[in-house]
């Protein structure tokens, strides 16, 4: 185990090195001066002298003047320490506004990645057992329309058939912690995007199962369909599944840029938009990062759980 | 790719009318699963349908999308403005037209630059060797494991500036009037975005088809006669790899799009006044309680056409792979 848990991490971290090299190369080679951009809020304020000179000093500041490396190593050697530079536009540290901003996300995610799973294994299930009829057809299409779909159109789609036709709820606005009625809309928006994936990869696993010898067997002596779902095929065929948990964190990170600011909520997500749409590149690479680190990280707990799943594949 | 579909199903079509029901190629099988699926003729109606308005549609547009109507600001559908006009009294209707135009370039590009790229690698890692293969495969990692969008939009911030500085200075020294007007530059830069994030998935494609291929029994048998590695390769493994491939491509042409507009959406992609679908609804989205139609618009044209293609690349896979049968 020791020795299967030092390979994979001999995978992750050269990946997430060069992550790290790719978005700083990124965002150096780029000529775009987040200082200019920075002082046309002052436009008029300030006379042409003065500002050249607080551009000279911003620049120092950020020492953005330095040779390649020297920023590189500066950057990887604060990172290290925690430091993720200061938000250009926001003049706050990048960290601390990603930090804040995770538990609302998280429990955002969480609940997300609850629905998607408890949707999901069912309806992949139901799926499988009624394979090539029109609830198969039914729920393989229409999850499939969630596939592509991105929630900046499913998003007012749904605000729009909720709120103004159907009458049905308030304005889901803000964030006042996860109980509450204002939170569903987004959750079941979150939950939709891996949906899809989830239901693929459950109906496969119990058609793979439903064809096992010992599947027959329990079908032979007389053993109820529930209890053969449940006890004999659910068990082997979820093991798959844990597979798409890297799929769902990713799914969950890229809609909640886009939720975030639709429902007024401020996560992860509405940094990301707000470091986007402001060219902020400390926030942008903070973002990615901390994207990338939990994308590598999920795949390296399904990795390191999956073993104890399945006892049949060697941890070699 | 949907015009060579219509070409084969014309001529199979044609071949059914003149009695030869008996020599069937693979590709007419392929039709005639394809059309029997009533879902994909749905899909492959609306890719159609995209294709007219992406090639025609500012013909067919009744304004210019950039056309202001200051007297009918914001209003509804009407006869005049088929979709009602924007918060600008840009006509709805003439941008939606425009906007598919401009989904269309960026998921064409994008497509194309893509597979070039991820059948050149993949074609490496599946033939040479095990090293190539360790190093595509490492950095097929690395790729996908910063989220798509999230890569390419980092892109797309970063080369935009380069890209404009660079088509400034070809202006100024050549005057070529091509690099005059900068707009173009923008589909630019989000194709290098775009098929940055997706040629891994072609590569994994190749790579998994050559790797698979190579143990059939008729390749075995090729090469027992001596057939050329060379064209071993043109006759029996590009046959049989096309089919999954142009499943893939129909798929990554929509996500293609909907990439395209989520970075118009962030403000990354396509600049305004461009019409694209992605910034439409950004620019209209703080007004759907009480203006619907203005973000309904463009958020439905989206939905429906990436529905549409998928439908057709869902049945283009039953179509085009009959032995994994229903794989979804």
């Amino acid at each position: 185990m020791f020795v299967y848990t030092l390979k994979r991490l001999a995978i992750a971290v050269p990946t997430f090195i060069a992550v790290l090299v790719i978005t700083f190369t990124l965002t150096v080679i780029s000529p775009f001066d987040p200082v200019e951009m920075m002082m046309t809020q002052f436009e008029g304020t300030l006379d042409t002298l003065a500002k050249e000179d607080a551009i000279k000093r911003i620049r120092a500041q950020y020492g953005l003047d330095d040779t390649y490396w020297v920023q590189f190593t500066r950057w990887v050697g604060r990172m290290t320490q925690g430091d993720l530079g200061i938000s250009i536009n926001k003049q706050r540290d990048v960290l601390r506004m990603i930090v804040k901003s995770f538990p609302i996300s998280f429990q955002l995610g969480l609940a997300g990645a609850v629905v998607t799973t408890l949707l999901g294994i069912p309806l992949g299930c139901i799926a499988a057992l009624r394979q090539n009829s029109w609830i198969d057809y039914t729920i393989v299409g229409g999850t499939l329309a969630f596939r592509t779909v991105p929630v900046f159109v499913l998003a007012p789609l749904l605000l729009i058939l909720f709120v103004l036709w159907l009458d049905l709820m308030n304005v889901p606005y803000g964030w006042d912690g996860i109980f509450q009625g204002k939170v569903v809309l987004p959750i079941c928006i979150l939950a939709l995007g891996p949906l899809p994936v989830v239901v693929r990869q459950t109906r496969a696993a119990v058609l793979e199962v439903f064809s096992m010898d010992y599947v027959r067997t329990a079908k032979m002596k007389g053993l109820e369909m529930w209890r053969i779902i449940i006890r004999h095929i659910l068990r082997n065929a979820l093991i798959p599944v844990v597979t798409t948990l890297g799929f769902i964190t990713e799914g969950l990170i890229v809609g909640s840029i886009f939720l975030d600011s639709i429902f007024a909520i401020p996560g992860f997500g509405a940094v990301a938009e707000a470091g986007f749409r402001g060219f902020d590149y400390p926030v942008i690479m903070g973002v990615t990062m901390v994207s990338a680190v939990m994308i590598i990280l999920t795949n390296l707990l399904v990795d390191l759980i999956y073993p104890f799943l399945d006892p049949r594949i060697t941890l070699e | 790719m949907s015009e060579t579909d219509d070409r084969n199903s014309a001529s199979s079509l044609g071949d059914e009318l003149s009695g030869d029901l008996k020599t069937r190629s693979l590709w007419q099988d392929a039709v005639k699963r394809l059309l029997r699926n009533r879902l994909s003729i749905i899909g492959l109606i609306i890719t159609l349908l995209l294709l007219v308005a992406a090639f025609f549609g500012p013909y067919i547009a009744p304004y210019a999308y950039t056309e202001q109507d200051l007297l009918h600001v914001a209003k509804m559908p009407s006869i005049d403005h088929w979709l009602g006009t924007d918060e600008i009294g840009r006509d709805m209707f003439s941008r939606v037209l425009w906007g598919a135009r401009t989904a269309t370039l960026v998921a064409i590009f994008t497509t194309v630059i893509s597979v070039i790229i991820g059948v050149v690698l993949g074609a490496l890692a599946g033939y040479g060797g095990a090293l190539a293969d360790n190093i595509t495969g490492r950095v097929i990692d690395i790729v996908m494991s910063v989220p798509g969008l999230l890569l390419a939009a980092l892109i797309a911030v970063s080369i935009k500036e380069p890209v404009v500085t660079w088509a400034d200075a070809i202006y100024d020294s050549s005057g070529f009037p091509l690099f005059a007007d900068t707009t173009w530059l923008d589909l630019l830069v989000v194709f290098g975005g775009l098929a940055f994030v997706s040629w891994p998935g072609y590569a994994r494609l190749i790579r998994g088809q050559i790797f698979s291929l190579r143990e059939e029994q008729y390749i075995e048998a090729a090469k027992a006669v001596g057939v050329s590695e060379l064209k071993i390769a043109l006759r029996h493994l590009l046959p049989n790899a096309i089919g999954p491939v142009i499943v893939t491509l129909t798929f990554s042409f929509s996500s293609a799009m909907v990439l395209e507009s989520s970075l118009s959406y962030l403000g990354i992609g396509v600049q305004p006044p461009q019409a694209s679908w992605g910034n439409m609804i950004s620019s209209n989205i703080g007004s759907w309680s009480y203006r619907p139609w203005l973000v309904a618009v463009p958020a439905l044209t989206l939905a429906i056409v990436t529905l549409g293609i998928n439908f057709l690349g869902d049945g283009l896979n039953d179509a085009l792979n009959p032995r994994t049968g229903r794989s979804i």
